[in-house]
């Protein structure tokens, strides 16, 4: 190639770049979700459903009246969650997928509280305390195998899951099984329940805690400087250890963190979601739960506001989605089809950014380099 | 113990006769699934075929709702029941239970039914099934044929340990030891066959690789053949089985499968698929519809047993009729009809009759009254009858 | 001004493999890196390519070897111009590189790592062909490696000899190595040299790019000498002398040493009425027996010993990858030391963390402001606490930062460097070099340090932005701070500096008054030649 022309493509590319990095990122992402929106049409269009029927039922099933949006709050208050735990790692630099598990052992921790009884309240916040703690110490296992042996926490988490994942499967059928009902743990009494918001909805209290846990990492991450160090090692270690910062304590921190959210998350399921405030043999409830945040970190552009409304936005997809199969008949596969190009869709953006940068650090961290 | 359901049903039959003008009807009828969801080929497919079929029968529209997770199961019944657009609102599914529970008290003038549960309120139909009794003719044939064939084991995969299940595991046990009994008596043995059961709760009632994996190792063990109790897990299973014997050259003859809820006899077109512990779903939907329709509609629990034709163990009409609803599905090609009904005959016909007749002396048995098969409720009922039918070797 | 004008033998043979013809590289920020270059290779010979950094020798080899086209000239074989897409389709000429930085996989071994370097794309990978082959190569050259040990267990010369291996696995003719002994240890080089000269008698012609006089004499047939992008000398090796070499590298233009210096600072502020800095005692920083490891084990800083005073400028110059980087690091609490100590105003900081040095009063400007001085997705204001983040100014109860402090000193740094930036709120990454650099000095200054360690301040600034930071620095002198500049601009050292040193292979080779030093001098010892002018530190 001449070197015109590679200047020339060089120049094109370069305009291209500066095009989209000045879209506003409310709007790439408003104008992926039309383009998703499109799609699922298409395809809903090709297998003999009426995208305008659907597309209504899904608005209105979401936020066409109060109960279908305390609905979308419900379904999206745990995602707000574990969106964060992987949001908080990715800020932290890190690739964690292991909200999954985490999510299992806060939602154990927290039925223990059947097992005693305290007043309505404290009840509540001890077994919050629980899943905390629970869905923390389960994170510490892959980050003690980061800090100091240097696995890469995509496969220890996603070991971690499944450890969990069999560990809750014995839990519920062995060692918190409810002794009339085999098929699920005890339930957690009412004294500890998140109180329902709106009647006749599943919407709970739950949502403030999970608000509340997202403001706090906001101000955790953009307004101390513990969070300041958390990001800076995060996006450049070599410029945080220039700057005094231990990569060490922030990757600790920032798995701590959403491990956190993660237990969370599981309480409020069991804590928060009406009937039967248990969890039941296979984890139907809560499965997923971890892995769906991490598309609603996507579309929240790993940002705890963005992750605000990108959780409303998939609460809005499921408790929609119910709509669709009832009033508009498309059936659940459909549905999902539709909500995943949707959200795929709209993942693509932050996506993109994302793996260019895992792969700029990962590509530093695994080439050889003549160091070794 | 449910006799008294039965009565109902009874009398609830008898009052419909004058009432058949009926209620004033809004013409919609739903069904909510559970997670395992549609394509098992087994207990979702009947609680859909059964309703689909009355809607078609008594000129209703049919609404169809499946659960992504356990979390959508009372929001998916809340949103059918606030349209307050539904003559009936079927839960096919045990897990739907406490939603129900839930919903049918936030939702008074709604009727629902609900299949394998039961919900104390006036609006809801509870339709249960008496699963031990099936369950025992299939264990019978399992324990005949493993004392039969030498095998070792009789092999069972279920799904999540629910009470519902307790009946299918209570009434195979009994089934078993009572085949056993039966051999050693018709074979003339100084002692029972040395024969046990292998059964485990995999704790799922949608990840087929567990079912697979599952039947696995109850084959390496010594099967002779396994039950499959947990719905979609069946096609696992079977595929297991399958590969059991293309591994070792063999077309029939143990190991085998036995189906469950639905006739699944003509899966795999037949090859190893011996028998199904049928638990007809769809007649409990089916009846639940035509009960509204027909004004006779009550809360209250329905049993239905091998009595009331709710199970039974399949047959060759059964076959013949749960082709179609196999070709429906998916899993049967027109093509292949002839050649599945023959591989079935095929391998039933190896079987010595004396079998096939002892199977049947059992339900003869059942229904008249004079043989009882123990059932379980509770996971302490579950572990007399263990401990009372233990079944290791 | 062409040496090598003749180019064939009197029978009409070329006596060239490849020739260079008014080669010139201009990037696309308009630096020329290369100009008007006519170079000959010959076949069966060893060709030295000197310079100092910048000087242009990668950029012209990375021409030859197919990675760059070039802006202008052309490459010229004895059977026409050749034209190279890709260094695939150089390789298949004859031609192939062996770069400073192998391109290794680590957990692959030597078999598997040539194999794959012959792979074409979506082919399949012949391993024991390979090895095969590689044995016959092995055995012919004399060049031995271990065949099924992961490469990134070799010892680094081993791993030096893959990548050799790799490339004459492709049966080139010319061999190109750039700076190949820099993470060698002694014995390694003279390994590397005997095979050198055994490939040479096979037939091969080697070129040798290295800034190390006495190696470039030991070795080599012929040799180049660039400086700043043009040919400036084309010598037999037997007929030259490390102070001719010297002299070619450095340049005319510090002929005059001083004048030199005063004509390129002429703008710089002058403070005359600056007393003269007592140097008595331990200075501010004090360093005593330093000894540091570079990244590839090997030991990059020597036994250094040196005293910085307050009010004085102490200059580091020399050929880059002589130790500068490891001894700044290992100041500034980035690396690790084996041994030795460091003082700054009698308290030890070696071993310590970089934030606790920053409170002993250390600035550190870095030598690599994207990787290390900025983190550019930052705004100004996040950047401009990078270090000092935890001090009391900035951070409030609970950890709190307190923004609208940051702010005030961001706005305040940008008056008073004259940073150029739509505000405190502005990515770093949107500001132009300079005013990165005005970022990261200013952020240091307002430290209100007792030493500034500054590596490399102006590199890749333009020349208001450089002389500005030139000012600063001496302003700081001048303010009574001790500065350690660390930078491979000649230039730059000598016009600051009050004292100055010549760094190679760990050690200073000089340590003395700008003034004092003539250019000769100078280019034997960043070559590496110790003239009998040594003195103590």
């Amino acid at each position: 190639m001449s070197a015109d022309a590679m200047e020339s493509r060089l120049q094109a590319s370069t305009v291209a770049r500066r095009a989209l990095a000045g879209l506003n990122p409310v709007l790439e992402s408003l104008l992926a979700g039309v383009l998703g929106l499109l799609v699922g049409a298409l395809l809903m269009k090709i297998w003999g459903y009426d995208p305008w029927k659907a597309y209504h039922a899904l608005f209105v099933g979401a936020y066409g009246d109060s109960y279908g949006l305390a609905s979308s709050l419900a379904r999206g208050t745990p995602l707000i969650l574990t969106a964060l735990t992987f949001s908080i790692c990715v800020r932290a630099g890190m690739f964690n997928i292991g909200a999954e598990g985490q999510v299992y052992l806060g939602a154990m921790a927290a039925v223990t509280v059947g097992y005693f009884s305290l007043p309505p309240g404290l009840h509540l916040i001890v077994g919050l305390l629980f899943a905390i703690i629970a869905g923390a110490i389960w994170s510490l296992g892959p980050a003690i195998l980061k800090i100091t042996r240097g696995v890469h926490e995509v496969i220890s988490t996603i070991m971690f899951n499944w450890i969990s994942h069999f560990l809750c499967y014995y839990l519920v059928a062995n060692v918190l099984v409810d002794p009339i009902r085999g098929e699920k743990t005890i339930s957690v009494p009412r004294s500890a329940r998140f109180p329902i918001l709106m009647r006749g909805t599943d919407l709970s209290y739950s949502l403030f805690a999970a608000v509340a846990f997202a403001l706090v990492i906001y101000f955790i991450l953009w307004h101390t400087v513990t969070g300041y160090e958390v990001r800076a090692a995060g996006l450049s270690p070599t410029a945080a250890r220039y700057g005094g910062i231990s990569s060490k304590r922030t990757m600790l921190l920032g798995f701590i963190l959403g491990g956190m959210g993660a237990g969370l998350a599981g309480a409020c399921i069991v804590m928060g979601l009406p009937p039967t405030y248990a969890e039941f043999s296979g984890l139907p409830q809560i499965s997923n739960l971890g892995f769906d945040g991490m598309a609603v970190a996507m579309v929240g552009r790993t940002h705890p506001i963005g992750i605000l409304v990108a959780a409303v936005f998939f609460g809005g997809l499921t408790a929609g989605g119910r709509t669709m199969q009832i009033t508009a008949g498309v059936p659940l596969e459909m549905v999902r089809v539709v909500e995943g190009v949707i959200v795929t869709a709209m993942a693509i953006p932050e996506l993109v950014r994302l793996f260019r940068f895992v792969w700029r650090r990962s590509s530093s961290l695994f080439a050889f380099r003549r160091a070794r | 113990m449910r006799k008294w359901g039965v009565w109902i049903l009874v009398a609830a039959m008898l009052l419909a006769v004058p009432a058949f003008a009926g209620p004033a009807l809004k013409g919609k009828v739903a069904v909510v699934l559970d997670v395992g969801g549609r394509g098992d080929l087994s207990f979702n497919d009947m609680g859909f075929k059964g309703t689909d079929q009355a809607a078609k029968d008594f000129g209703l529209q049919m609404t169809e709702v499946q659960s992504a997770t356990a979390a959508d199961y009372l929001p998916n019944i809340r949103n059918l029941a606030r349209t307050k657009q539904y003559d009936l609102i079927i839960c096919v599914g045990f897990l739907l239970g406490d939603a129900l529970a839930q919903a049918a008290q936030e939702f008074p003038d709604q009727k629902f039914a609900i299949i394998d549960s039961v919900v104390d309120a006036p609006n809801v139909m509870s339709i249960v099934f008496r699963e031990n009794e099936m369950s025992a003719l299939v264990g019978a044939l399992g324990g005949m044929l493993a004392a039969y064939h030498g095998y070792p084991y009789v092999g069972v995969v279920l799904g999540i340990e629910i009470p519902v299940l307790y009946h299918f595991e209570a009434g195979y046990r009994f089934g078993i030891a009572w085949g056993l009994e039966k051999y050693k008596a018709h074979e003339g043995l100084e002692a029972l066959p040395n024969v046990g059961l292998l059964y485990v709760y995999t704790g799922t009632f949608d990840d087929i690789a567990k079912g697979k994996a599952a039947t696995e190792a109850q084959l390496a063990q010594g099967a002779v053949a396994v039950y499959n109790v947990a719905g979609p897990l069946g096609i696992g299973d079977l595929e297991a089985i399958t590969e059991w014997h293309n591994a070792r050259g063999t077309k029939h003859g143990p190991p085998y499968y036995f189906g469950v809820d639905a006739n699944q006899d003509y899966l795999g077109k037949g090859v190893h698929a011996l028998a199904s512990g049928m638990k007809r779903v769809d007649v409990g939907c089916y009846d639940a519809v035509k009960a509204v329709v027909e004004g006779t509609f009550q809360g209250g629990v329905v049993s239905l047993g091998l009595a009331e034709g709710g199970v039974s163990i399949s047959g060759l009409q059964d076959l013949i009729d749960f082709i179609e609803f196999g070709i429906a599905g998916g899993a049967l090609k027109r093509s292949e009809v002839y050649e599945t009904v023959a591989n079935w005959a095929t391998n039933r016909a190896a079987i010595p009759y004396w079998i096939w007749e002892a199977v049947d002396e059992l339900e003869k048995g059942i229904l008249n009254g004079t043989i009882q098969v123990p059932t379980a409720n509770t996971r302490d009922e579950m572990l007399a009858i263990r401990a009372q039918y233990p079944l290791t070797r | 001004m062409n040496p090598t004008a003749q180019t064939t033998e009197p029978g009409g043979e070329p006596k060239y493999f490849i020739r260079a013809e008014g080669i010139t590289k201009v990037y696309s920020d308009g630096t020329v890196a290369v100009k008007d270059v006519d170079l000959e290779i010959h076949p069966r010979e060893i060709l030295g390519l000197l310079g100092e950094n910048g000087a242009g020798k990668t950029t012209l080899t990375k021409i030859l070897s197919g990675l760059l086209p070039p802006t202008k000239g052309r490459v010229v074989s004895p059977r026409g111009p050749v034209r190279f897409g890709s260094p695939r389709e150089a390789l298949e000429f004859g031609i192939g590189m062996v770069h400073q930085h192998f391109a290794l996989v680590g957990t692959f071994t030597a078999a598997e790592n040539v194999a794959l370097s012959h792979r074409r794309p979506f082919g399949r990978l012949r391993l024991s062909e390979a090895k095969g082959r590689l044995e016959e190569l092995m055995d012919a050259s004399g060049l031995h490696v271990p065949l099924d040990v992961p490469v990134e267990r070799l010892a680094v010369g081993e791993q030096q000899r893959v990548e050799i291996l790799k490339v004459l696995s492709r049966d080139v003719d010319l061999l190109i190595l750039d700076e190949p002994t820099s993470v060698l240890t002694p014995l390694e080089v003279d390994e590397l040299f005997a095979l050198l000269r055994r490939l040479k008698e096979g037939g091969k012609s080697i070129i040798l790019i290295t800034h190390k006089l006495k190696e470039v004499l030991a070795i080599t047939d012929r040799i180049a000498v660039l400086r700043r992008g043009e040919l400036v000398g084309d010598v037999e090796a037997a007929q030259t002398s490390p102070e001719k070499l010297a002299r070619l590298m450095v340049g005319e233009a510090l002929i005059a040493g001083k004048e030199a210096i005063e004509l390129r600072t002429e703008e710089l502020p002058r403070h005359e009425a600056r007393r003269e800095p007592r140097r008595e005692g331990p200075g501010v920083l004090h360093v005593e027996g330093l000894t540091v490891r570079g990244d590839a084990k090997k030991i990059a800083v020597k036994d250094l010993s040196f005293d910085v005073y307050a009010g004085e400028i102490f200059g580091i110059a020399g050929v880059e990858g002589n130790g500068q980087t490891e001894l700044v690091e290992a100041l500034t609490g980035l690396r690790v030391p084996v041994k030795g100590t460091a003082t700054i105003r009698g308290v030890e900081i070696l071993g310590k963390d970089p934030r606790e040095i920053y409170r002993l009063g250390v600035a550190h400007i870095p030598e690599d402001r994207w990787k290390r001085g900025l983190i550019l997705q930052f705004t100004l204001a996040e950047n401009a606490i990078l270090g000092v983040q935890r001090w009391k100014e900035f951070r409030g109860p609970l950890s709190f930062l307190r923004w609208r402090k940051i702010r005030e000193h961001v706005r305040a740094l940008m008056k008073r460097f004259g940073i150029q930036a739509t505000g405190p709120g502005a990515p770093a990454k949107s500001l132009s070099g300079g005013n990165q650099q005005k970022l990261i000095v200013g952020r240091e200054l307002s430290k209100d340090p007792a030493i500034i360690i500054a590596a490399q301040p102006t590199r890749g600034l333009d020349i208001s932005a450089a002389q500005y930071i030139r000012a600063l620095l001496l302003e700081m002198r001048d303010a009574g701070r001790a500065i350690l500049l660390v930078s491979a601009d000649l230039d730059e050292v000598l016009a600051l500096s009050d004292r100055m040193a010549i760094m190679y292979e760990g050690r200073f080779m000089t340590v003395g008054s700008p003034a004092g030093l003539d250019r000769q001098a100078i280019g034997m010892y960043m070559g590496g030649v110790v003239s009998a002018s040594k003195e103590g530190a």
